[in-house]
């Protein structure tokens, strides 16, 4: 904090100086480190280019967009798209859909690899550790479209491996995949099998930079275990743990549309229509493009909006947010 | 000044790696467009035609650009063909993506001319309308037959693109297991009550003979991709509440009231729910139905587990016989057996399987040219290339005939060819490669020759309505979603009734009615 601040001071005595003395020196740090900007440009350049320039097409979520006519030529609507996405009935569902599976992923989900980490740091046998990392690791390299496979294999009603397991002990057959009650949590497990190992690495490396004196001085005054975890390695991982935590919320209204779509089927459409599918349907499938990036729009927005605003509370409450 | 000229040149090669950097980056994107352009250049009408086209194709591997039957084509019809192939699943989205990017090769499949974004931009006139120029191509005008120009009809009355014709006959429809039939001493159902005690039987009478209760009936199953095919059940279920209604189209003509009627709307699409509700119950079909695919559902029949499925006639070699011999070796082709009729009724084709259309940003002089590339190749001589290939690597000739080697043809994607350019009105060949699948091929020529006495065609075939248009695709949804409920057992049938009458009382359903019922009576001259 003082660091910034003295920074902010030097830079407004500068301020002071000429307009053209600001000019030079401008260019001259431009010259210094010219290899450094060079550096840069190429990404840069990939930013502009395919992340900024692409986002004019934002622009025909406000046009009904027809792809002959170019968006120069297509007619402007206003929000008209916005207030067909509002009035739909199906709107209340989708957003319904949408936050539930996105708030059990951050209710179950999220803590997940802490608590995984967490534990991972207390082993002291380092091959055993390692064996357990790289085996919870693999899943992530596994494309949705192999696990919604080994979903069916395993829990389909009529053939899937678990239900065979339950018939032969004389329990009755469960039924996961098409059923609406639990198909939330459902795809919120198969998200943490997938994902939760690939969530450590970033926790443990921030552990790993934990001062092993601080333990050292904890277990000097007679802190346990669980007692260390609370005051010490807790503690230490806040600021990692608040920076993720502020960045998936911008992705609370994007649930994974690759999962969804291929977990979907008649039977559970009302639990697992979201916004992501709602899209494909209506762009991809039925070439309603305007009006699927008027959705898209809403979405991006309201993932910005809890971004900001997760962004500032933390702020507020002293510690650092993520810009 | 030795030390200005030295800072100069330094900056100068600053500058000129910059400059270098962007143009890299932006010839990159650029390049794509830069080729789509030089291929509607000028051109002489005597060089080859250069064409950019995309199509379906079934195959794992498409066909490479150096292709022999591929060169062998452009040769016979002077052209230069750049083909994009993409896979049969996705091309619906790939299709969708390609209009909106507006770079639209000069001839593109459309598989559903009657899709949302397609008529939308043929309205915008995106495409050519080429049927003021059809008569002068003696092969799209007379060989392709009149229903597929009929059927693909836009609804101004025009053509946006060449049908690509497929045989009436042979429509997807039930195909049954003869041999276990015979095993438990039945008679090949005629109606969907026999249907149902055929299916009750291969379900509790161990037709396969291994002591166990493994088999099933049906191989069906509902996908979301399914949706406005066989009332939204897709091809299997749909065949079944067809058979009850004795149509497969949306619409059926109510003579006393003189307007058509909406599908969901008739007493038998709850009749045939009942039906389906009562074979799911008794285990007549899998199971997870909902979350199977096409390939898993023909996966149950190849591997001898279930007795019928709903296909085309000619796909039993190619799709299911091979793989279901390995299992049960006793199979014979001929016990692949399509069913003629069902409550004396069965589908007809609607004559084509897509369009190939060209966008209007093609040149007039170009998609002539292009007109006549089609045309030349459905001349027999050129067609002949990709049914029998190059002569001397493909076939043989053995006493004047053409005797073509299948393996080497499939081998180079011949037959991938056909989802350009596809000739039918040739005489069905039953001539196999064995004695076994010559009897089958007279097997099902047969079958076909009895269909064609019940088939029904969908009369709606080609009718547009405005307002269909809109509420369709959430509505076919919304009906998918709760016919599987109610065959699932989730949803009593009374939920069925509420939805019809909600419909009823649709005002958009009712206009689409009426807008249909015009489009009708306007078609048939009244």
């Amino acid at each position: 904090m003082s660091v910034t601040e003295q920074h902010l001071s030097t830079h407004k005595g500068k301020q002071t100086s000429s307009k053209r003395n600001k000019r030079t020196k401008w260019l001259s740090a431009l010259r210094r480190d010219r290899s450094l900007y060079l550096l840069a440009l190429p990404g840069i350049l990939f930013f502009l280019v395919f992340k900024y320039i692409p986002m004019w097409g934002i622009v025909i979520a406000f046009q009904d967009y027809s792809p002959f006519r170019g968006i120069q030529g297509s007619e402007w609507v206003g929000l008209q798209h916005f207030t067909t996405l509002f009035a739909n009935p199906d709107f209340a569902l989708l957003f319904r859909n949408t936050l539930a599976i996105s708030l059990l992923n951050l209710i179950l989900f999220f803590p997940f690899p802490i608590l995984i980490s967490l534990g991972l740091n207390e082993l002291r046998n380092v091959t055993y550790k390692r064996l357990i990392q790289t085996v919870i690791y693999m899943p992530h390299f596994l494309s949705w479209v192999i696990i919604a496979g080994l979903t069916l294999l395993l829990f389909a009603k009529g053939t899937g491996l678990v239900n065979e397991l339950f018939v032969l002990w004389g329990w009755p057959r469960v039924d996961i995949l098409t059923n609406p009650d639990s198909f939330w949590i459902m795809v919120t497990l198969q998200a943490m099998w997938k994902e939760a190992g690939w969530g450590t690495i970033v926790f443990l490396a921030a552990m790993a930079s934990v001062d092993t004196q601080l333990y050292e001085a904890a277990r000097m005054d007679g802190a346990g275990r669980l007692r260390q975890i609370w005051h010490i390695t807790l503690p230490a991982i806040r600021s990692v743990i608040i920076v993720l935590l502020i960045l998936r919320l911008g992705d609370i209204m994007e649930v994974g549309f690759e999962q969804i779509f291929l977990m979907y089927n008649g039977a559970v459409s009302e639990v697992a229509e979201v916004f992501d599918t709602y899209v494909y349907r209506t762009g991809i499938e039925q070439g309603d493009f305007s009006y699927s990036t008027a959705v898209g729009l809403f979405k991006s927005v309201v993932g910005l909006v809890l971004v900001v605003v997760a962004n500032r509370l933390v702020k507020r409450m002293g510690q650092e947010g993520v810009y | 000044m030795l030390n200005v000229g030295k800072r100069n040149t330094r900056n100068l090669i600053w500058i000129i790696s910059v400059v270098l950097v962007m143009s890299v980056v932006l010839s990159a994107c650029g390049s794509q467009e830069a080729g789509q352009t030089s291929g509607s250049g000028r051109s002489n009408a005597d060089d080859p035609l250069e064409v950019s086209i995309m199509t379906i194709t079934p195959s794992a591997v498409p066909a490479a650009d150096d292709n022999v039957i591929k060169r062998a084509i452009e040769e016979a019809t002077n052209s230069k063909m750049s083909i994009q192939w993409v896979s049969n699943n996705i091309y619906s989205d790939k299709l969708n993506l390609t209009l909106a990017s507006g770079d639209i090769p000069d001839l593109i499949m459309i598989n559903d001319p009657f899709g949302s974004t397609f008529t939308k931009m043929v309205k915008q006139g995106a495409f050519w309308d080429i049927s003021p120029y059809i008569q002068e191509y003696p092969n799209l005008s007379k060989g392709i037959p009149n229903i597929a120009w009929e059927t693909t009809k836009s609804a101004d009355g025009n053509n946006y693109g060449i049908p690509r014709p497929r045989p009436v006959t042979g429509d997807s429809f039930f195909i049954i297991r003869k041999d276990w039939l015979d095993k438990l001493n039945l008679r090949v159902p005629e109606t969907t009550d026999e249907l149902f005690e055929v299916m009750k039987a291969f379900v509790e009478q161990d037709p396969d003979g291994n002591g166990q209760p493994d088999t099933t009936a049906l191989a069906a199953y509902v996908s979301p991709d399914d949706l406005g095919w066989g009332g939204n059940l897709g091809p299997v279920l749909g065949a079944i509440e067809n058979s009850f209604i004795g149509s497969n189209s949306s619409w059926k003509w109510d003579e006393t009231e003189g307007k058509l009627i909406y599908r969901e709307l008739l007493p038998e699409v709850r009749e045939s729910l009942q039906y389906l509700t009562k074979a799911y119950s008794s285990g007549m079909m899998p199971e997870d139905l909902l979350s199977l695919k096409l390939t898993q559902a023909r996966e149950l029949f190849k591997r001898n587990q279930a007795g019928i499925i709903v296909d085309k006639t000619g796909t039993m070699r190619k799709i299911y016989a091979d793989d279901l011999k390995k299992v049960d070796p006793s199979f014979k082709y001929t016990d692949f057996y399509p069913l003629t009729n069902l409550n004396g009724y069965n589908p007809k084709g609607s004559g084509y399987n897509g369009i190939l259309a060209i966008p209007a940003s093609v040149s007039e002089e170009k998609m002539k040219r292009i007109l006549q590339l089609v045309d030349t190749w459905m001349n027999p001589e050129v067609f002949e290339i990709q049914q029998f290939g190059i002569e001397g690597t493909h076939y043989e000739l053995v006493d004047g005939k053409k005797v073509a080697s299948t393996e080497k043809l499939t081998a180079d994607n011949a037959s991938d060819f056909n989802h350009i350019v596809n000739v039918i009105d040739l005489p069905w060949d039953t001539t196999g490669e064995t004695e076994e699948e010559t009897q089958a091929n007279e097997l099902f020529k047969k079958v076909e020759a009895e269909r064609n006495k019940t088939s029904v065609a969908d009369l709606s075939a080609g009718l547009q309505s405005e307002t269909g248009q809109k509420i369709l695709p959430e509505l076919n949804k919304k009906i998918q979603d709760l016919k599987a409920k109610i065959i699932l057992g989730r949803e009593p049938i009374e939920a069925w009734d509420t939805f019809v009458e909600s419909l009823r009382n649709d005002p958009n359903v009712q206009a689409m009615s009426d807008e249909m019922t015009e489009a009708y009576k306007k078609r048939n001259g009244q």
